[in-house]
């Protein structure tokens, strides 16, 4: 859940219609017209993250307050309650735990959101606001969350948004649990405690 | 009563309120004194900075340590990507690690005959800070224009590791070969635990949104570590890596510098200095047994330093961050994520916040680091309405000022936090070199005990630590 008060605005003198807002946007607010060389906002999608104003080369992107600030959130409805915290246990969260630091957006919220059709991270981004604050950390509970709701989507094409899905703790090799182990890096303990946050009771009952 | 250490000044940045309204400094108030943290701890080494050598001593080390590096295998006709990171201009001012990255330039120049040496200079989450500082330091110029800020959700470049493809940043890659420069500064404990802490940067500041996410989100709090080793030793970085530069820091300040083409032997140094000076301020925090901390600093609120370590750190002293047998610390991005819709820890063995911090008090940080967990968990009092409504606009921190109480001047901050904990110890965390800010009830108790932490250190702790990273003492 996000409540939205900013919002991305182009300065058409300055900018030269690089793309680069267009490829980290992640809720894909941003569109450049490569024939006039020139990027635009779609106001409603823009979560008033960070990303564009700080990689536009030129400094064409500002972020100004919004007159009409808006919410960005996902409810989960009790019929969904069963297949949400079982898409969550099956992508290895507990349905309460954080994904996201900066929006304070819970594993089941994105689960909720999947169940609802945001199908790809970024219509989870335009639905829940995850990803939107530091635009860094939470990428891959989202692929997780996607793939354990059997959904395996695909890049923006040519955009910088992400690349795929990574490796979790429960797929290291024991080849590399024996080779590495003995150097601090605990990976069955700390399996062990994941495992256990996994499978801890619920406190919103 | 000593008179205060002069604390780091405000520093201008889109990441924090103009230094103008930086209108008093904690230090600057009644009652705080300081001590050096050679009282504290005699046994920690003499630094060239702060001391009378300034820069050039600083230069002079990085020459006589990088006159001794390999460099063959550099071509005049190659390129050079040397790799920096934000952390190190927030060392005692910033300026002796870009002296040390002027100085690898020109070392490399000299010796090599190569000319195309770029800086790539990564960042945590504040995209733009290492741009700041190029331009601050004049390091655009020393590199002939050639110096850029990198950040993770630029371009990325896949890498084949033993655990499956992770992606750095393209432009990190983009040269013939890659010199990573770096510190040997604890920093973020709490988070790499002390466990391949030179290997990190592969990890962290050179890498793309999925690795950084794969470390904080799939693997747990120690095991995350390995994400970084797993790049280095890829036969990609591999195939680019000429060797590694890093200040080498103590809690009172810079050692000198190391410069290694192994970068694992030179890891098992800096893993040594970090546990048993590092340690020892650590486990003398943990000895405090309440206080308020006020906040004074241009860095975000979990990096502002006090002795030589940051408040993310004393946020968890109440446990042993070095101890491997601890899976979460009070503090990490793990155990925020560990607490549920109420509010407690989702297991009943997670740690709260260290409970003897009492109160805080925002005098001066920056945004750009999602901070409501501690706003959240500690009393927190921010001065000034411009600081509080630029938290408000910093996407990172959307609850962080819903959590805290706004007063307008430091005098009013600390009387109401005096007042309302009851609390004479005051811990200040401004970024004073060689030494810490505090008030005299506090300075009391920590010379009073630190005798004691060093035995303790050196006798149980030490051994214990460097043992569960597989290092032998005599490394």
């Amino acid at each position: 859940m996000k409540t939205v008060r900013l919002l991305a605005v182009v300065d058409p003198a300055k900018c030269t219609g690089c793309t680069i807002c267009d490829r980290v946007c992640p809720t894909l607010a941003i569109k450049t017209d490569r024939k006039l060389h020139l990027a635009s906002v779609d106001e409603a999608r823009c979560s008033g993250c960070p990303a564009c104003e700080q990689r536009c080369p030129e400094g064409a992107i500002h972020v100004v307050v919004r007159e009409r600030p808006f919410h960005m959130g996902v409810e989960v409805p009790p019929a969904d309650r069963v297949q949400v915290d079982a898409i969550c246990r099956k992508a290895k969260f507990h349905p309460e735990q954080l994904v996201c630091y900066c929006t304070a957006t819970r594993a089941d919220e994105v689960a909720a959101a999947i169940l609802q059709g945001a199908h790809t991270p970024e219509e989870i981004s335009y639905r829940t606001g995850v990803r939107t604050g530091c635009t860094v950390e939470c990428l891959q509970p989202m692929l997780r969350l996607l793939d354990a709701a059997g959904i395996f989507p695909k890049p923006p094409p040519g955009g910088w948004q992400w690349y795929g899905k990574t490796v979790t703790a429960w797929e290291i090799p024991e080849a590399i649990k024996r080779k590495y182990g003995a150097s601090g890096f605990y990976f069955d303990e700390d399996i062990e405690i994941l495992d256990r946050v996994v499978n801890a009771p619920s406190q919103e009952e | 009563m000593r008179p205060p250490i002069a604390p780091m000044p405000p520093r201008k940045s889109q990441y924090g309120i103009d230094p103008s309204l930086v209108r008093r400094r904690v230090s600057e108030l009644p009652g705080i004194t300081s001590i050096t943290l050679k009282e504290l701890f005699p046994e920690l080494p003499d630094v060239i900075v702060p001391g009378p050598g300034g820069l050039p001593a600083v230069r002079r080390a990085a020459e006589a340590t990088l006159d001794a590096v390999d460099m063959s295998r550099i071509k005049p006709g190659d390129s050079v990507n040397v790799l920096a990171s934000h952390h190190g201009f927030t060392l005692l001012g910033g300026e002796p690690y870009a002296e040390m990255l002027k100085a690898i330039k020109d070392v490399i120049v000299r010796r090599t005959g190569c000319t195309d040496i770029r800086l790539r200079a990564g960042v945590g989450l504040r995209f733009r800070e290492t741009e700041e500082y190029i331009r601050r330091f004049g390091l655009d110029t020393h590199f002939n224009g050639k110096a850029i800020g990198v950040a993770p959700i630029d371009q990325a470049i896949p890498i084949e590791t033993e655990i499956g493809t992770l992606y750095g940043i393209k432009r990190v890659y983009d040269a013939d070969w890659i010199v990573h420069a770096h510190n040997s500064d604890v920093r973020e404990v709490h988070f790499h635990r002390q466990v391949d802490r030179a290997v990190k940067p592969f990890g962290m500041s050179y890498a793309r949104i999925e690795t950084r996410s794969t470390y904080h989100q799939n693997m747990g709090p120690r095991a995350a570590n390995f994400i970084a080793r797993a790049i280095f030793d890829s036969p990609f970085v591999q195939g680019k890596y000429a060797f590694s530069c890093f200040l080498t820091m103590s809690p009172n300040g810079i050692m000198g510098v190391d410069a290694d083409r192994d970068l694992y032997a030179l890891n098992e140094r800096v893993t040594f200095t970090g546990c048993s000076l590092y340690g020892r301020v650590m486990t003398l925090f943990g000895e405090i047994d309440e206080c308020i901390v006020a906040l004074d600093f241009p860095c975000p609120v979990v990096y502002v330093f006090s002795a030589g370590v940051i408040y993310a750190n004393f946020a968890g002293a109440n446990t042993d961050l070095y101890d491997l047998e601890l899976p979460l610390p009070a503090y990490t991005w793990y155990t925020e994520a560990f607490y549920g819709k109420q509010g407690r820890p989702l297991l009943p063995e997670i740690p709260p916040l260290n409970p003897a911090i009492k109160m805080c008090v925002q005098n001066y940080a920056w945004t750009g680091y999602p901070s409501a967990f501690f706003s959240e968990h500690i009393p927190t009092v921010i001065v000034g309405k411009e600081q509080a409504e630029l938290f408000d606009r910093d996407a990172q921190n959307a609850l962080y000022t819903s959590h805290a109480k706004i007063l307008d001047t430091t005098e009013e901050a600390m009387a109401y936090a005096r007042k309302t904990t009851g609390s004479e110890k005051v811990l200040v965390f401004d970024g004073a070199f060689g030494g810490l800010n505090l008030t005299e009830p506090l300075a009391e108790l920590l010379l009073k005990k630190a005798p004691a932490v060093s035995r303790r250190v050196d006798e149980e702790l030490l051994p214990k630590w460097l043992r569960q990273r597989g290092i032998s003492s005599a490394a």
